[in-house]
């Protein structure tokens, strides 16, 4: 467990090195603008503008950060060689990828946190109301977060290239915010069979499911079972990605 | 050497800026065109942001509002033609955006240059509103007030107004206005009501201002009307109507200004002793 958290707490300092500040800064910069400019152009709709733009910033930038530090986490480790050293010391290959997991997790959790405080202090400073009920949307957000990091990193121990990956975990991401398009898809494609939409649909990962930020945009409030229920699947699904990349990088031949 | 390596620059920098002019001065004419065919579906734009629909809902409100005040304002040829399409799209990916219902439906019904002169597609716009948030009593207030403002449709406006009035927490007037519309037909009163009641709900912006102008043309036409009646009385007692609008006030017959509330001199026909807002005043409006 020891080497685990240290794989983690070193993944957390070199991907917060990398690249995350940039991300931060000009998620701050965003946020200035939105909060000086947006009241004179958007006819009083500058709350939810300013709370729109904060939100999905911090999912847009979350899922990239996710998608292309989580890919070369374990597949520029494998280009670069440098997994080696690391495989002939006493750590063994579960405890290296799910502490490198563990650490990005951590990362994005640190990364929204801060853009999180970010917008609730744009609200403040620009005189608008500023609830609790903003977390109902970050949660969920970081929950999808964490499902795009095990994505990645399962893409990355099956596939030879990190590019390849990447464009594995954007296609499922991507197909994954159009579960509903793939619900109805028979009303476009009747020739394709029920069975076959239903398992694609259950397969597939619901990233709908963690999206609540026009209701909380709007004020409405989201009821504390939905978000259980969330949290259920959300885990459930990051547990069996997690299971199938494991057993990937079992088994992988770094010869 | 250095420098001398960037000489190229000197005839390269220029350059950018007149082919743009030529592309422009060639295409300027179309581009709009070309615009619409492109953003003629929300639907299909919507398709394009699967989790971040209102954000782009927010980005299509913003490009409408500076869409429509840089027509309003700025451009010498007002076109209006993106306006139905972009608040179109604005409220198809975000369907609670209540404000683009009601601001858009300003801009398309007023009469153009002031607005797009489409009140048909502001009405339609409001219609839309309605189906997306039928509990906002407003939505159906300025859908009652636009169906009989713009389009003469005065039956129909008020039987909406009876069921914005059905609305939990809707105004208490409401149905007594939808009476007064079915039983004066809809008088120039009424319309006063509707863009008072209009203004005073509104806060500082361009309802506010727009309804505030409606307000003062009213009062500007009520104050032609009045002219008009003195000049039948000038002709009663003189037995000849007034060659200018002066004369009333020499015959000791009006005593107030004759100029409209811009300023502007009201028009006045000597054959038929009518007395209007003049066409050069922004107080004008189609009848």
């Amino acid at each position: 467990m020891s080497r685990l958290l240290a794989v983690a707490a070193n993944t957390f300092r070199e991907t917060v090195r990398e690249r995350v500040l940039y991300n931060l800064v000009f998620f701050a910069i965003l946020m200035t603008l939105s909060g000086l400019l947006l009241g004179q152009l958007s006819i009083r709709q500058d709350e939810k503008i300013i709370k729109d733009v904060g939100l999905a910033a911090m999912d847009l930038f979350g899922t990239l950060i996710a998608v292309f530090i989580g890919v070369g986490l374990v597949s520029k480790e494998i280009e670069r060689r440098s997994l080696y050293p690391l495989l002939a010391k006493p750590l063994s290959r579960d405890e290296l990828f799910l502490g490198k997991f563990a650490g990005l997790a951590f990362t994005l959790l640190v990364n929204l946190a801060v853009m999180t405080a970010g917008l609730y202090l744009t609200l403040l400073f620009t005189g608008r109301p500023a609830g609790a009920l903003l977390l109902a949307a970050v949660y969920p957000i970081y929950l999808g977060l964490v499902l795009v990091v095990a994505l990645a990193m399962l893409f990355s121990t099956v596939s030879s290239s990190s590019a390849l990956a990447s464009v594995f975990t954007v296609g499922v991401v991507v197909a994954g915010r159009f579960t509903d398009v793939i619900r109805n898809m028979r009303e476009v494609a009747p020739g394709v069979p029920p069975w076959a939409i239903e398992l694609l649909y259950a397969a597939l990962p619901n990233f709908r499911n963690f999206d609540f930020k026009d209701r909380v945009a709007y004020g409405d409030p989201v009821p504390p079972d939905v978000l259980l229920w969330v949290t259920v699947y959300g885990a459930v699904y990051v547990a069996a990605v997690l299971v199938i990349g494991l057993a990937s990088f079992r088994s992988r031949d770094f010869q | 050497m250095r420098l001398r390596s960037l000489l190229p620059l000197v005839l390269l920098v220029p350059a950018v800026p007149w082919s743009q002019a030529r592309i422009d001065r060639q295409v300027g004419t179309f581009r709009a065109q070309e615009e619409v065919l492109y953003l003629w579906s929300g639907e299909h734009v919507k398709r394009m942001f699967p989790g971040f629909e209102t954000l782009a809902a927010d980005i299509y409100w913003l490009r409408t509002v500076q869409y429509f005040g840089g027509e309003r304002l700025f451009a010498r040829e007002k076109r209006f033609e993106l306006l139905g399409p972009l608040v179109d799209i604005a409220t198809t990916l975000d369907p609670r955006l209540e404000i683009a219902y009601r601001y858009g439906a300003i801009f398309l019904s007023e009469p153009f240059p002031v607005g797009a002169g489409r009140p048909r597609q502001g009405v339609e716009l409001l219609e839309k509103g309605v189906r997306n948030l039928p509990h906002s009593w407003r939505l159906r207030q300025d859908l009652g007030f636009f169906l009989h403002l713009f389009l003469g449709e005065t039956e129909r406006a008020a039987a909406v107004l009876n069921e914005a009035a059905e609305v939990p927490g809707a105004a208490f007037w409401l149905r007594m206005m939808a009476a007064d519309l079915l039983t004066k037909g809809g008088s120039r009163a009424d319309a006063r009501r509707m863009w008072q009641q209009m203004y005073e709900q509104a806060e500082e912006g361009i309802i506010k201002q727009n309804a505030g102008l409606r307000l003062e043309i009213l009062d500007s036409l009520d104050a032609a009307d009045r002219l008009t009646d003195r000049v039948a009385e000038f002709e009663r007692r003189r037995g000849r109507r007034p060659a200018r609008l002066a004369e009333l006030r020499e015959g000791g017959l009006w005593g107030g200004p004759l100029v409209d509330v811009a300023g502007t001199p009201f028009g006045y026909d000597e054959k038929t002793g009518r007395v209007f807002i003049s066409h050069e005043s922004p107080m004008w409006r189609p009848d």
